[in-house]
């Protein structure tokens, strides 16, 4: 019996040091997959200054498409509705949510490649989100620095995605929500009425 | 003269006041804005005192004063915001944040306050009447757009008149003229400052929606304890492990 008790004991403790573990790994990915999506867009920006304004847009979207969770963002910010669209419907708003966001990207491209960046803190969070929490500097301190938190979780290869992202206390996903289901309510939820407002945009 | 402007802020105030107490929607997501229809026809007056008046100055302003002058000007203007701030935060029992932001008052002063002598090296939390109001658990109000001023919640666009009496009753009477010249100004260096953020919204698919929730997150966050945030925090993760799964 005391032999089951110590065996129970030191299993636990393994299991523990294992999750503390996978935590710290977690940790430590979520961070660098921050750091190299800020060098890559720092080098885009510096690489694509002369290209053509369609080729420049096409290499920003690989970005985004590499780091951030479109199919996430697509549902999160539809809420409720996202289950009552069609696949066609639901292919076409992620790709309207991909250009909304190339776009502001596209305007603080060259912006984002004079500033620098400082990670604060990161932490664990339930069972697959990481905070990470940082700040923008102006290293010429002219622009005031700009608190920033990334939300991300592991994909299905086990690298890092961007959910959400918090400028300043505003998160991405919850602006975009309240736009679409304000559209989406006045329009008695028709996706197709979401569309063709998103489509004005262009 | 004086006697009746002051009375009727305060009758003003007083009515806005207790509209916010009507609403307590502190801790949800939600937000209540009843009068949205009108909020919406002042929006696009802002909107196009912005296109034809505000932008064009901002972009001049921008183009012609040297960035140094920009940003004496810009911290000028944040020296006279910190009797508000030296007020409320005492009002807030937060001593520290009095304590500093007095002697940042007082040490720039010196330059009246064109100059920052402590190099911001102080970080003073902005307190007005409006989060004195929030930590006393007066609820925020219907969300109101104010013409020329944006958004507000009723509780903040409160606190805002008092902030304004306040410094009006505790300063000399030629200050009067002072906050006559510091609201055009104000108004051009946030407008320079925000010029991005304000770009983004009008080209959103509904600029109005996109400006509430844009306010709404970020006045809740700076008012608001850590307790608050750690809870809207929590709802969320939840909702987006709910997603992820």
């Amino acid at each position: 019996m005391k032999k089951i008790f110590i065996f129970i004991f030191i299993a636990q403790i393994f299991f523990s040091f294992l999750s503390l573990q996978a935590n710290a790994n977690n940790i430590k990915k979520a961070n660098e997959t921050i750091e190299q999506m800020l060098i890559e867009v720092k080098q885009h920006a510096l690489d694509t200054i002369n290209l053509d304004p369609k080729e420049r847009t096409e290499k920003v979207k690989l970005l985004i498409q590499k780091f951030i969770n479109i199919n996430f963002m697509a549902r999160a910010t539809t809420g409720a509705f996202w289950k009552k669209a069609t696949s066609v419907q639901k292919e076409k708003y992620k790709l309207a949510l991909l250009n909304q966001i190339i776009n502001t990207i596209e305007v603080h491209l060259n912006t984002l490649s004079t500033l620098s960046y400082k990670t604060i803190s990161t932490e664990f969070r339930g069972k697959k989100l990481v905070y990470v929490r940082g700040v923008i500097e102006d290293p010429k301190k002219i622009k005031p620095s700009i608190n920033i938190l990334w939300k991300l979780a592991a994909n299905n290869l086990k690298s890092f995605e961007i959910l959400d992202l918090e400028i300043e206390n505003v998160s991405l996903v919850s602006s975009h929500k309240a736009e679409t289901i304000s559209i989406l309510r006045k329009n008695k939820g028709s996706f197709e009425a979401l569309l063709n407002q998103l489509d004005k945009l262009k | 003269m004086k006697k009746f402007n002051s009375l009727f802020i305060y009758l003003i105030t007083s009515i806005l006041f207790l509209g916010g107490c009507t609403n307590n929607i502190n801790h949800t997501d939600e937000t209540s804005d009843p009068f949205e229809k009108f909020n919406r026809k002042i929006f696009a007056f802002n909107k196009d005192v912005d296109k034809h008046i505000v932008k064009p100055i901002s972009k001049k302003y921008v183009s012609t004063v040297p960035v140094k002058a920009r940003e004496s000007i810009s911290q000028h203007l944040h020296w006279m915001r910190l009797p508000t701030i030296i007020i409320n935060s005492a009002f807030q029992l937060d001593i520290e944040n009095t304590i500093l932001a007095s002697a940042k008052f007082m040490l720039n002063g010196l330059t009246l306050g064109f100059y920052d002598l402590d190099d911001k090296q102080t970080n003073i939390n902005k307190k007005d009447f409006g989060s004195t109001l929030a930590k006393y658990n007066v609820a925020e109000g219907p969300f109101l757009i104010i013409p020329f001023l944006g958004p507000k919640n009723t509780r903040d666009f409160s606190g805002f008149i008092i902030d304004k009496q306040n410094i009006a009753n505790i300063a000399p009477n030629n200050i009067d003229d002072i906050h006559l010249l510091e609201v055009p100004i104000n108004i051009i260096d946030v407008r320079e400052k925000l010029s991005a953020t304000l770009d983004s919204v009008y080209n959103s698919s509904d600029p109005y929606i996109k400006m509430r929730s844009f306010y709404i997150q970020n006045r809740r966050a700076t008012v608001y304890n850590n307790k608050y945030k750690e809870a809207k925090d929590k709802e969320k993760d939840q909702a987006f492990e709910q997603l992820l799964q």
